[in-house]
């Protein structure tokens, strides 16, 4: 097998950094997340390929926070839209871990399905190649396995390394995965390596028949108990390598600007908000619902797999100690209501 | 502390039984040990669940708000950072004294849940281990309740040693171009997810300036501009109403300094319009420095 | 920076305001067309929907009300937040940005050769309007058409032209108008829509309701069809969230798994019943 031995990382990522932006998961500072590798400082940053993962996705590469849409002019009762921002440019994501990468899989299906491709993403996305790190060791807070993910094998990734310690095995699996090997193939060597043994996963979640059993837990009473420490703030969903709820907002400096889309987070109240002041998801309980049942059986029941790809991010960093593993526990164990 | 959870489980019992509550605002285990998290109790059975351990560091009192609108009764147990928000809340007349029944609680310190599971799932770095208290818990001026109507625990020490504004005063060392600096390296960072609003006690406008959209007063970009319109126009609402219970830096998923600026309005309320320190005694009617008006103001208005 | 060839379905084009119609104080229709009058930029079914938008504020959701072709589109648009404030502000001549068309539409197909009900209130006749005209537009393909429609106020109702003059005229049409409050110079009934459903009782036999109207009315209508025989495959009514992208993308706008903007507006009451009731 291909071997890409860790002496030799650095300068191939130097060699991939000529023709595209590589963004890899490094600890800055106190942050964690995927920086572009133009932005590693030696000495003082980290790289965090051995860890477990990081605590921001790569989400932003993908979908970034606020994303330029198009230009506009105006000059008395003329308009125009002299320029879109559609950016194409290369990337590489080094070293996503199969929950990211299928948080990825997850925003193709909204993006890039369903009657419309969006353009903004489609751009962006084709000019990405993706190599995926497995994962041997899950971590306390891991349950990817149960949300239909392969931690070894992960679908959709073009490449996949895998760490056995002084080297990864890299394995190309698609043609972009191939363009990406041919251009380090003088780092890469040709030998065996044994990989690693993959450990069992510390939780045990249970999601079979929890997007089915939702179907019928819209009205239970369940959703008020489990949502009323909610502070609904965003963190779960900016956080979460998955959630891609947009808003589209403008910006205008006299008679020119643009228009931009941003991240916005189904747990504000503006979020839903109409323009004559109702709002069908008012309350917190209600919010707190919707993105609960949207990540658990809506998405699946519109595109064949759940929104939670098994990270643990959001049970990490809620502030409430909100935990989306014990929600799938207690629908589990929920009575339906009569 | 397993005397405290006692304490506060027999007495949140007894309120129930006797009809003085209708519920209670507490702290139980979630699912992993350092998990102890915000519970809303509502029977006696209910109250059964109820502890209070070294994770109990939520400040609750932002749970009330939940029931601002209502007339049920409700029991809370407030540690002393949590008491002064309740003061702050009494004080801008959020709720009536007589609905809240508080059990106060001298605080010996907490640890901070979110650095603990971040440590444990290994998604942030290992700091210390794990045996210190909560950042925040280092700089408390106040560790027991100033308002209650029972009170549990020990009366603990100010746990602050050196300098209270210490971060301030470095920062006021800066000059303006580093502390510009300063302010957007550390505000880029910002994600707008208002984790550090909807945890804040002080925080209870009904329509917060940053969700009205007509006008829309703060742009949504992920931008320095906009990024600091928010943090400076949040920080300068908490101008006498910080009770420096410092949820704000402590849920902040990008490490911003929170409590620095908070402090920085701290020390200059105290300065100019002090001496004054936010929810420290409730006085029915006292209202802070700057949300009263005198006639003999020494400035003319703004 | 490569230049993307693929469509763009955010981004709008510019078309010009050939007109502006004041249709009650708070409500006014705009005709739109290619800047310098040639043609339409896209063409609009009954029922589908734009996205309107006076680009330096913002965008809006608007139901196309007619589609005369080649012609214009028409959008009767309710001042009710900030970007239909500015456009209720413009004059004729002004270039704004649209996009679509947007959403499924009128089963106008499957409605053929049926009566049709329609029952609206305020602002709520502007979609359904689109299908009463295409009705009229190829009337011998539908049956007798009955046209109940409401206002808050007589100056609150909305086309009254149409409701008054020329809808009664055509072919098997009956056209029932009613108003919350009594007025002075108001002859007619009085009254809120769903009680004057109930009192004309329009058989359901070989019959499809068309409603759209507040959530409220629409509420007390379907138990008012209900009560009165139509089943669920007979109702048809629109729904309305808040929307930023209009197609089905940027999240807001589910009831369930469904996305208004894109698998509504127009649902079945069938379809509604399997879906959470949060509308």
């Amino acid at each position: 097998m291909k071997v890409l031995s860790k002496s030799k990382l650095e300068t191939a990522l130097n060699k991939l950094n000529q023709s595209a932006e590589v963004f890899l998961p490094m600890q800055k500072d106190k942050e964690s997340g995927f920086y572009s590798w133009k932005l590693f400082n030696q000495g003082q940053d980290e790289l965090m390929l051995n860890a477990l993962n990081v605590y921001l996705p790569p989400k932003n590469v993908v979908l970034p926070q606020t994303e330029r849409m198009y230009s506009i002019k105006q000059e008395g009762q003329e308009i125009k839209i002299d320029k879109t921002f559609e950016d194409s440019s290369p990337r590489v994501i080094f070293g996503a871990r199969p929950c990211d990468l299928k948080a990825i899989l997850c925003m193709d299906d909204v993006f890039l399905t369903r009657g419309y491709e969006d353009s903004f993403y489609k751009c962006r996305r084709e000019a990405i190649t993706i190599v995926a790190n497995a994962c041997f060791q899950p971590g306390p807070a891991c349950f990817c396995a149960a949300m239909e993910i392969n931690p070894l094998e992960p679908a959709g990734a073009d490449v996949i390394i895998c760490d056995a310690g002084e080297a990864y095995s890299w394995e190309a699996k698609t043609p972009k995965g191939e363009a990406l090997t041919a251009q380090i193939t003088e780092y890469l060597e040709e030998k065996s390596l044994s990989l690693p043994a993959a450990k069992p996963f510390v939780q045990d979640v249970k999601y079979e028949g929890v997007a089915e059993k939702l179907k019928g837990m819209f009205n239970n009473h369940i959703w008020e108990r489990l949502g009323e420490s909610c502070h609904n703030c965003g963190i779960c969903t900016y956080v979460c390598p998955s959630c891609y709820c947009f808003d589209i907002q403008v910006k205008m400096w006299g008679d020119e600007g643009y228009r931009f889309r941003c991240w916005d987070s189904c747990m504000y109240e503006e979020y839903s908000r109409e323009a004559g002041g109702g709002n069908p998801r008012g309350s917190g309980i209600e919010r707190f619902r919707n993105r609960f049942l949207h990540k658990l059986e809506f998405f699946k029941e519109r595109y064949g797999t759940p929104l939670c790809t098994g990270c643990g991010r959001c049970i990490v960093a809620c502030p409430a100690g909100i935990n989306i593993v014990k929600i799938i526990d207690e629908i589990k164990e929920a009575e339906l209501d009569a | 502390m397993k005397d405290i959870s006692n304490k506060i489980r027999e007495i949140a019992q007894t309120l129930f039984k006797e009809k003085k509550i209708d519920v209670f605002l507490g702290w139980e285990k979630g699912a992993l040990d350092f998990q102890t998290v915000p519970f809303i109790a509502r029977s006696e059975a209910d109250a059964r669940k109820l502890v209070f351990d070294e994770y109990s560091i939520h400040n609750l009192a932002t749970l009330l708000l939940k029931f601002r609108d209502g007339s049920e009764k409700i029991g809370i147990a407030a540690k002393g950072c949590d008491s002064r928000s309740i003061v702050r809340l009494l004080e801008d007349k959020q709720f009536a004294r007589e609905r809240l029944h508080i059990i106060g609680v001298g605080c010996p310190g907490m640890k901070d849940p979110l650095q603990a599971i971040g440590m444990y799932s290994g998604l942030k770095k290992q700091q210390g281990d794990g045996n210190a208290l909560a950042a925040k818990c280092y700089e408390c001026v106040q560790p027991n309740p100033v308002i209650y109507d029972d009170l549990v625990g020990s009366q603990q020490p100010s746990r602050l040693t050196g300098e209270r504004f210490a971060r301030v005063n470095a920062m006021e060392q800066m000059n303006a171009d580093e502390r510009y600096r300063f302010f957007e390296d550390t505000l880029s960072k910002c994600i707008r997810c208002y984790a550090c609003r909807q945890v804040c006690p002080a925080c209870n406008c009904r329509t917060c300036i940053f969700d009205e959209m007509k006008p829309q007063w703060v742009g949504r970009e992920n931008s320095p501009e906009d990024n600091m319109m928010y943090h400076l126009v949040k920080a300068s609402h908490m101008a006498g109403r910080c009770v420096e219970c410092g949820e704000c830096e402590r849920v902040c998923p990008v490490n911003i300094p929170l409590m620095l600026l908070n402090q920085k309005l701290i020390k200059d309320v105290n300065t100019f319009f002090g001496p004054y320190e936010a929810g420290m005694n409730y006085v029915e009617g006292a209202k802070p420095p700057l949300s009263s008006y005198s006639e003999k103001d020494p400035d003319d208005f703004i | 920076m490569h230049k993307c060839e693929c469509e763009q379905p955010l981004v709008p084009v510019i078309v010009e305001v050939m007109d502006i119609k004041d249709e009650t104080p708070d409500i006014k229709s705009f005709f739109v067309k290619n800047p310098g009058g040639n043609g339409l930029p896209f063409n609009v079914a009954p029922g589908q929907c734009a996205m309107v938008s006076y680009l330096p504020v913002g965008e809006s959701m608007i139901s196309c009300t007619w589609q005369e072709e080649q012609e214009y589109l028409q959008f009767a648009i309710k001042r009710v937040g900030l970007m239909t404030d500015e456009l209720h502000q413009i004059e004729v001549g002004q270039k704004i940005g649209l996009r679509g068309p947007y959403g499924n539409g009128f089963p106008v197909e499957a409605c053929k050769g049926k009566d049709m009900l329609f029952i609206a209130g305020g602002i709520g006749l502007a979609p359904l309007r689109s299908f009463i005209k295409y009705c009229f537009k190829h009337r011998e393909d539908y049956g007798k058409i009955k046209i109940i429609y409401g206002s808050r106020s007589y100056a609150d109702l909305c086309f009254k032209d149409e409701l008054f003059e020329l809808w009664p005229q055509q072919k098997d049409t009956e056209v029932f108008v009613t108003i919350d409050n009594a007025e002075e110079a108001w002859k007619g009934h009085v009254g809120f829509v769903p009680s004057y459903l109930e009192e004309l009782n329009p058989s359901s036999a070989g019959t499809i309701a068309v409603t759209c109207g507040p959530p409220i009315m629409i509420n007390f209508v379907l138990k008012a069809l209900e009560k009165m025989g139509y089943n669920d495959e007979q109702v048809i009514t629109t729904l309305e969230m808040r929307m930023k992208c209009g197609i089905g993308k940027c999240g807001r706008c589910n009831i369930g798994s469904e996305y208004i903007c894109l698998d509504g507006p127009v649902f079945y009451l069938a379809q509604l019943r399997d879906l959470p009731q949060e509308y």
